[in-house]
């Protein structure tokens, strides 16, 4: 494609008699430049806040200051530990998997039946399930925290967990997948006679392989750096996630009874799951964005 | 008729359907459903309800405070949609220009969509810290003094800035695919006719992306009246003398620092429609240029 295209490009040139437009595709310094200028400032605050999650104190003067300490070990031992992090981090991550992992199982199930099934007013359910998109949760929380209180919900896990099940994005973006893959497929196990589950298992799901990894990961980040509403609806420590975590930490600093480090200790920490999983899945994350657009 | 239709059994469709369903309607419609009934009622903790027609939009309507509310979000929704949408927009330009270590410039400025806001919030006030911050030095050496504990302008470009910081990693995922769509032949024409540089993003690339930035103002719109709370939260509480306190956070102080739910409810009705206006615009936008196949 690129040869022809250049090909092309050659014989126009030639045609107008111009040689010069060749020297374009050859990458321009200063854009390089300009780039690195913008990446160092989109990554800087975050490797301040590495750099000094190493150190003793949390005083910055200096870029000499911005050299990473020798106190690594011990200011995260002191965050996980003393200040609950790893208890928050467990609370976030069993939160998170919840949810994805539920919400993952009823949208296919909701999008399986919206695509494969021939019953009335389905389209019907699907606009109704779509509708659900005016009513994010900064729209019902105060109704959500009563409700939360008249079924004794409230400061548990259920709380932040099952008013996130479903979903009219995930149903949105399954249904789009399933829509592309080929009918011939779709008729040749209709003929094989496989029914619904076998269906599911062995020609839905395994032809969904990225969409499912790439609606997993948007999920997880989306539970994960949930703040409002555990923050509302959790009161105990002890089922506090890492979210909450991190405004009980910037209590104690800006009382002055914490050291900035271990507060960046805690922020780097809460960052990472979420960041390693984009890194390591960025290529079904970005397919599936694709889908989502449409 | 669509042949994917190969099951016909309504109970089973029922089946798959009703784990959804039911999340949906007993966590998102009908808590919406009580936002808008106890709207209309005084309700605060441990009191009887009384009904009071539309006493609580009455209050609103005439409430300064609520007023200054509505102002500072739509400021800081333009601020922040803006600035992300230009910053992404010239990012994504440049990482399209390059041919080597695209990549790796596309991961290292992604990133932000994993990154959680409480995190992000932490992470600038560390920096850009009035006595501390490692920011705080450099910017008061041009002649600015960083005081934006007190200074209500000062806080609230700092809390943009947050906010605007966090989002340019999903802009640039959807921006980079829009613009890698605009047809190679099309770039090859601009630079034939010497079109280039920042003339060819702004009259070759943009026009043809419109659906794609369209898109994002909405997205973004919504993130940045709703998806801000917890930079709010923890850089300012909607301080200093209320100028960062938008819409979200005047509603969660209103639930949660008063307990006035009626008046809350209330506002949690004023989100919902500003929520609708903005899907229905978006909605009207994706149908007019659905014909473009974008």
């Amino acid at each position: 494609m690129v040869g022809v295209l250049q090909y092309a490009k050659r014989r126009v040139d030639a045609l107008r008699g111009n040689y010069e437009t060749q020297r374009i595709h050859e990458d321009d310094l200063g854009t390089h430049f300009q780039l690195l200028l913008l990446v160092v400032a989109v990554v800087f605050p975050i490797a301040v806040a590495l750099a000094v999650s190493t150190k003793q104190s949390g005083v910055v003067t200096s870029v000499v200051d911005l050299l990473p300490g020798g106190y690594a070990v011990e200011n995260y031992r002191e965050v996980l530990v003393d200040y609950q992090f790893g208890r928050f981090m467990w609370n976030s991550l069993a939160m998170s998997v919840v949810i994805v992992v539920g919400k993952l199982i009823i949208s296919v199930f909701a999008a399986m039946a919206i695509v494969y099934y021939r019953v009335p007013y389905k389209d019907l359910v699907f606009l109704f399930i779509l509708f659900t998109l005016l009513l994010p949760v900064p729209v019902r929380f105060i109704p959500l925290f009563q409700l939360m209180n008249d079924l004794g919900w409230s400061n548990t896990i259920l709380a932040i967990t099952v008013p996130y099940l479903a979903s009219a994005t995930t149903v949105f973006i399954l249904r789009q997948h399933f829509l592309s893959i080929p009918t011939s497929i779709v008729e040749t196990a209709k003929l094989d006679g496989v029914g619904p589950l076998k269906f599911m298992l062995f020609v839905l799901l395994p032809m969904s392989k990225g969409v499912l990894v790439g609606v997993s990961i948007i999920m997880f980040v989306y539970a994960w750096n949930q703040y409002l509403w555990p923050l509302i609806i959790i009161d105990s420590e002890a089922n506090q996630v890492a979210q909450v975590g991190l405004q009980l930490l910037q209590g104690d600093v800006q009382g002055g009874q914490l050291s900035w480090s271990l507060v960046m200790a805690g922020s780097t920490l809460t960052l990472l799951p979420p960041l390693l999983l984009m890194i390591v899945f960025r290529k079904p994350l970005l397919e599936t964005f694709s889908i989502q657009q449409k | 008729m669509s042949t994917r239709e190969i099951f016909d059994s309504r109970i089973e469709s029922g089946l798959l359907l009703l784990p959804t369903l039911l999340v949906t309607v007993v966590f998102l419609y009908y808590p919406t459903a009580l936002a808008f009934r106890t709207s209309f009622f005084d309700s605060s903790f441990g009191r009887a309800e009384v009904f009071v027609g539309l006493e609580n939009y009455v209050e609103l309507l005439t409430s300064s405070g609520y007023h200054q509310s509505i102002i500072i979000s739509v400021v800081f929704a333009a601020v922040v949609v803006g600035g992300v949408v230009v910053v992404s927009l010239y990012l994504t330009f440049l990482i399209h220009e390059v041919d080597t270590g695209q990549g790796l410039y596309l991961i290292s400025v992604i990133w932000p969509y994993a990154l959680p806001p409480a995190v992000g919030a932490l992470v600038f006030l560390f920096i850009t810290h009035p006595t501390l911050g490692v920011l705080t030095g450099p910017i008061e050496s041009l002649g600015v003094e960083v005081d934006w504990f007190n200074n209500g302008s000062q806080a609230f470009v700092v809390v943009a800035l947050a906010a605007i910081w966090k989002q340019i990693g999903y802009n640039v995922i959807f921006m980079i695919a829009a613009m890698n769509n605009v047809p190679d032949t099309l770039t090859e024409t601009a630079e034939l006719d010497g079109v280039g540089g920042l003339r060819r993003l702004v009259s070759v690339y943009i026009p043809i992306m419109t659906p794609t930035i369209f898109f994002l103002v909405i997205i973004n719109t919504i993130y940045a009246f709703f998806g801000t709370f917890a930079f709010v939260d923890l850089l300012t509480s909607g301080g200093p003398s209320n100028a960062t306190n938008i819409l979200i956070f005047n509603l969660y102080q209103e639930g949660f620092s008063f307990f006035n739910f009626g008046i809350a409810s209330a506002k949690s009705v004023v989100l919902f429609v500003i929520v609708g206006v903005l899907m229905f615009v978006q909605f009207q936008i994706t149908d007019k240029y659905s014909y473009y196949g974008g």
